[in-house]
Formats: structure tokens, sequence, C-alpha cells
């Protein structure tokens, strides 16, 4: 190794040292070696056996065996065959659609309203936004459960008091829609913070000046957010609407909670409850283990376009 | 030199703390490991406590660990302890979740020690039968409940009713004249039951000749759809739509628990059926409640009362059964069964009975199908979305051979 160090280093500068290169080379991959090495003990190892699963009948006697048994894609055409599969899957795809749009347009309105007012204003819009963002799923359901209890509900009781109805006693889960428009109000509710205070960081980039011209130009409200405001945040606004799909179609706390065991039905499952209905409920983890990996492709086809156009943008910037 | 009697002392340290430690491992305490529902913790803490104790001095050097479970998570903890090699040694299971778990071979067998629990040859059947799988027995009885209705004295005898009902057409009667009289409290209703209660709604369907399934031919074929079942069924309709808020048609008996409605002030309900502990929770009512047998709609008779309960469980794999079974064989015996039926629970055997309300109605009880997947047709909810479906209008025979269809789909499965 000396010696081809002094052989290379008495020729002119044509080739750089070729171990060290190497060595240089090597320094990012070693340095992210360790989070590679955690990430895939946590989340490779798991879904290696996700994956094994799925091929196995794997119920409850195999639990207690500790032995799953071979049965190829068994699992998968079963899944795949059943309506009840399809059927959910529809339901969710509307549920995420509903619930994402809900959440992005209400969270952009509510930034540019946060944009509108006095200071003081916007603090108690953020603390409140902040308050909303950090309580726990497991608490809001509980607090949606009381507000809307039938007998004793509060929610009942002002709505009666304002004369929008008689809503005295009324039933808010007596069928399916029902029971999924409470999930989508605590859903969205609960999503609106994150999207609100983000948009309202990416609206600090849009040029004043920008939008000041073309007001005093006799642009309307709604073109000035389409043509200077909306090109601007887009980037923002893909990052949000991917991450609302994925957490949205996946969702399953608020669900699960809200509606309550004894009332889960084929006719209100969302994918996730259906999932765990099955794997853990029925004890065939074989089949929850094939759902999930489906569930998973169809996410992965729900967020294609949203992660595709915003890699667009991202090489346009570079 | 000096370096030697570093060395030295480390060595001595060191066998030291080897010794001391086989030392502490040879008195080490042996803990057992008990899965019990919150219901003993908040109905009967003492019967724990005394067994507990009792264990304690016939096994010295042994622990036990109680942990509580609620009803709707300690199933998914079971399978996570199973999957984990870390069962408890002791489980408190209900006698509808059992049969699966036996069929999955979850339990000791416990046949050849039967003689050893107090009372085990007047065990009540129903009890007994669920912890049976094969002709083996693989849990014990530990208590059973019955259902029954609890009302308000107070205003039956405003309304002139002075005897509880001997049928169910004098019941509706009666229930009547009550609602009538109550004036000033809205929301009021004479008789507080949720819709989906399938506990206390399949009692009409039994009452009236039916059942929920058979096993014939190889083969459990359901049987909610047949002439009886339906004229159950309709009865049940009938008396829901009329004596019970037709807000609650799809809300379950937990929510709210009916003697919230009953106790909470103003009292939002004349009656309510459940189980016979609902006594405790009557509120500002303590003194004006009374209990009466359901009457069927044959005058003279009671209707036949759905028996829950629980049963006791050793998982085959744990590894300290001997104990387990002595901790369970003081749980049950006959001084904590007493205790537990003065709290308003039946015992797991029928010499224990002393002829109250409750175990009256223990001797005439149902019981679900003893099939293997018995449990996720509860799980899938399948009668309850038949009787929501019946109070909110669908025809009586159509919901019914809907929930006929599921049954015999899962109760069929391999």
């Amino acid at each position: 190794m000396g010696a081809a160090a002094e052989a290379v280093s008495t020729r002119p500068r044509r080739r750089p040292l070729t171990w060290r290169r190497t060595r240089r080379g090597a320094v990012p991959y070693l340095l992210i070696l360790p989070v590679i090495a955690v990430l895939a003990a946590i989340l490779g190892y798991p879904l290696y056996q996700l994956v094994q699963l799925a091929f196995q009948r794997y119920q409850l006697p195999e639990l207690i065996a500790h032995k799953g048994i071979y049965v190829g894609l068994a699992n998968f055409s079963s899944v795949l065959h059943d309506g009840v599969f399809w059927h959910t899957l529809g339901r969710t795809v509307a549920f995420t659609t509903v619930n994402v749009g809900l959440t992005i347009v209400l969270g952009t309105l509510m930034a540019l309203l946060l944009v509108r007012v006095s200071t003081w204003v916007r603090i108690l819009i953020t603390v409140g936004l902040v308050l909303v963002w950090s309580m726990p799923p497991v608490v809001s359901v509980q607090v949606w459960i009381w507000m809307t209890d039938v007998q004793n509900g509060v929610l009942n009781y002002v709505l009666t008091e304002l004369h929008f109805g008689n809503y005295f006693q009324h039933n808010w889960f007596a069928s399916p829609f029902s029971e999924l428009a409470m999930v989508t109000s605590l859903v969205v509710w609960g999503g609106l913070p994150f999207v609100a205070i983000t948009v309202y960081a990416a609206l600090s980039q849009v040029p004043h000046e920008l939008m000041e011209a073309a007001r005093i130009d006799g642009a309307r409200a709604w073109q000035i957010f389409k043509d200077v405001t909306l090109p601007v945040i887009q980037p923002v606004l893909l990052i949000l609407t991917s991450l609302s799909i994925l957490w949205d179609f996946g969702v399953f706390t608020q669900a699960y909670l809200l509606i309550g065991q004894a009332h889960i039905l084929p006719s209100n499952y969302l994918m996730s409850v259906y999932l765990w209905e099955e794997a853990y409920y029925k004890n065939d983890y074989g089949l929850g283990a094939a759902i999930s990996i489906l569930m998973l492709a169809a996410v992965a086809i729900l967020s294609f376009v949203y992660v595709r156009r915003m890699l667009k943008i991202g090489e346009v910037d570079r | 030199m000096r370096y030697r009697v570093i060395a030295a002392a480390i060595a001595a340290l060191a066998l030291g703390v080897v010794v001391a430690t086989t030392a502490s491992a040879s008195t080490k305490s042996h803990t057992l490991v008990v899965w019990l529902q919150v219901d003993a913790k908040t109905g009967w803490p003492k019967v724990v406590a005394n067994a507990t104790a009792a264990f304690k001095k016939a096994n010295p050097g042994w622990n036990v660990n109680v942990q509580y479970q609620t009803w709707g998570t300690h199933l998914q903890n079971f399978d996570a302890a199973i999957a984990g090699n870390n069962v408890p040694d002791v489980i408190e299971m209900g006698n509808t979740e059992m049969t699966k778990y036996m069929a999955a071979g979850a339990f000791a067998n416990l046949t050849s020690y039967k003689g050893k629990f107090a009372n085990s040859s007047h065990w009540l059947t129903g009890l007994t039968n669920s912890s049976t799988y094969n002709g083996k027995l693989e849990g014990v009885p530990y208590y059973a409940g019955s259902r029954l209705v609890t009302y308000r004295t107070d205003l039956f005898s405003q309304a002139g009713v002075t005897k509880p009902p001997t049928s169910l057409a004098a019941l509706e009667t009666d229930l009547g004249k009550v609602g009538s009289k109550v004036t000033g409290v809205p929301g009021f209703t004479p008789f507080y039951m949720a819709g989906t209660d399938w506990y206390s709604a399949l009692s009409f369907v039994f009452d009236y000749g039916g059942s929920i399934a058979t096993f014939s031919k190889g083969k459990w074929v359901g049987q909610l759809a047949s002439t009886k079942s339906v004229a159950g069924l309709t009865a049940y309709k009938q008396f829901f739509l009329g004596y019970s808020p037709h807000s609650a048609a799809t809300l379950d008996e937990a929510n709210p628990a009916p003697y919230t409605v009953y106790g909470a002030n103003p009292g939002r309900a004349a009656a309510i059926f459940g189980p016979g502990w609902y006594s405790c929770c009557t509120g500002n009512y303590k003194n004006v409640t009374g209990q009466f047998l359901m009457p069927s709609h044959v005058p003279g008779q009671h209707m036949t009362s759905w028996l829950g309960g629980s049963d006791l469980g050793v998982p085959k794999q744990g590894h300290q059964q001997a104990q387990a079974r002595s901790w369970i064989s003081f749980f049950t015996n006959s001084a904590n069964e007493k205790a537990l039926q003065k709290v308003g629970n039946v015992p797991n055997a029928t010499n224990l009975f002393d002829n109250s309300l409750n175990d009256q109605a223990a001797k005439k009880s149902w019981f679900v199908p003893t099939a293997k997947h018995w449990v996720d047709v509860e799980s899938g909810n399948v009668i309850r979305h038949m009787l929501a479906n019946i109070l909110t209008g669908t025809p009586v025979k159509q919901a019914a051979q809907q929930a006929d269809a599921s049954m015999n789909n899962l109760l069929n499965q391999p």
C-alpha cells in the first residue's frame, strides 16, 4: 500500500487516490448505517414477518401451537372474492375523499383567515388549533360520545334550544351514514390544525406586491387566490394531501371507538376496522396480513398521482 | 503486590455476589398470575382477597398477582399472551367465549381434578356445559347472572298496580297505566331497554318456543326465521315499540347503561330489564325499587332468562397448573360463592341457591349454541343487527332470514 501511494504521488494529478476516494465515498453510507439498522429491525423485520404470515393459515389453533400452515395465495384469493372487501374498499375510498377534501379546503380557509385577522385573534386561534392538535384521539372520541349522547348529550340540547328543530333524544348514530358522518366530523376536526398552520406558513411565501397589484387591477378574491396564491402554495398542498390520504385511509381509532364494537357491522366497515375484525376479533391473522398488504397497495395507488406530481415539482425547482 | 491485593478483593466480591444471588434464588418467591374481570374489583373485592389469603397460607412462598381485565379487550390480551408465551396461570372467560378457545386447545384438562372443587357435583348445568368440550372439563364454573325486571314501586302503585304482573299482557297493560300517570318528566318511558340488547330480547324468542340455531346432520342451522322464533321476535317488537323509547332502537345495553336512565335524577324509566345487580345503582330511588321476574306470554309463568356467567380456565401453556387449580378451588369455595350471591349474582352450584329471584330465574334459562365459532357471531353483531333492523321497520321474517344466513356462514366455518 505504501509503495502504491508513493508511486501515485509522483505521477501527475490525473487520477486521485483510489483508496482515499473510496473511503470518502463510503462515509455517507457509514453515517446512515445505524439508522438503516434500526429501521430494518423495527420496520423491516415485522414487514417480512407480515408478508410471510399472509401466505399462511394462522388462526387460533395455530397461534397456540406457534406454527402456521402454508397455504399459498389462499388468503388473498379469499379476500379478493369476498364482497365485503370490495364494498369496504369503495366505502373507504369515498370516506377518504370526503375527509381529505374537507380537511384541505377548511384548513386552507382557516389559514387564509389567519392571514387577515389581527395579531391577538390570530394568537387565540392558533392556541385553539394547537390544543385541538394535542388532544389524544381516544380522549376526543370520549368527548364526542358524551356530546352526542342520546339521553343527556349537549349537542341535542343546544340544537333544540337554538330552535334548529326538535333534537330531543335524537340518535346521532342511527344509520351507517350517520355513524360515518360523525367519524368524519371528528377526523376533520382533528386534522384541521396541522393543515391550517402549515398552509399559513406557506402563505407567507406569497409575494404581497403581486397580490396588491392584482387587486388594483380589479381581480376578484377568488381570481387572486387561483392565479397568485395557489401556484405558490401548491407544493405544500400536495404534501398535505398525500399525508392526509395516508392518514385518513388507514384511520382506526376514531372509527372503531366512536362507532363502538357493539355497532361495528360490514355496512359501516372502514378498511382498518375490517382488518381489525378479521385479524384480531375473529383470530384469522393470515387473512389480516393479506388484507393489510392489499391496503398498502390501495393507498399506494391513491397517493401515486400526488407523490409523482410532488417529485416533478422538485425536479423543476432544482 | 498492590495489584494482587486488588485482584483478590475483586475475586472475593464476585464470589460474594454469586453466593448472595444463589442464596436469594433458593428463597425467591413464586408468583401466580390471575386474570379476572373488573367486575370482581368493583363488586366483590373481599372474595378475591379471601381466596388469595387462603391460597398463600396453603402454599407458603407463593404470591398472587391479580390483573383486572375489561370485557372488550381481554380476549385480544389473551391472544397476545399466548403468542408471547406469557399466559396467565388462571383466566376468567365469559361462558360464551370458552368454546372457541377450548376447541383450539388453549386450556388444560381438569376432568380428573373435578372432585377437588367445592360443590362440583351440583354445578349449574349451563355453566358446566360451557366449560366442557368433547367430554373433557376444561373450566371451573365461577358465577352466573340472570335477567329480571327492576321497577319503581312508587310509580306503579301511583298507577294502581300493587302486585307484579303475572303475564306479558298484564305487564303491558300495567306499563300503559304507569306511563299515562307520569307527567312533567321529559323523555319519560314506562320501560327502558336497549333495542339491541339481545340477552333480553331473545328471551321472547325462547318464550314462544323458538331457538337460535340447532345442530343437525353435521351442520349448524340458524332457527331465528322459524315460525316460533318469528312469533317471539314479533312479540318483542310489539313490546319494545309500545313501551320503550324509539330513540333506543339501535342502542346497546352498555351505552347508556339502563340503570343510569332509571336512577339519574329525574328517573326517566319506571322499569328496566337487566341483571339482578342493577339494584345497586338505583340512585335516588333506592327505597322505592323492587324486582320481579319478566312474565311470560303464558299467564302464571315467567320468561326463560338468559344465563350469563363466567368460567375459570387454566391455560395449557402455563407452568404452574397445580397452584392455579389450588387458587381456583379456594376462590370458588362455598363461602365465597355465598358472598357472590349476596351482591346479586347466581352462585355456581344449585345446592347454594336460596330461592331469591335471581336463583329462580337461573333455574329456567337459555344459552347460546355451543358452537366453536359462536363467539364470531357475537363479535359480528349478527343478532344485534337483526334486532335493530326489526325495530326500525324491516319485516321480522326478512331480518331473521338475513341473520340465519350470516349465522350459517359463521358457525359452519372449518
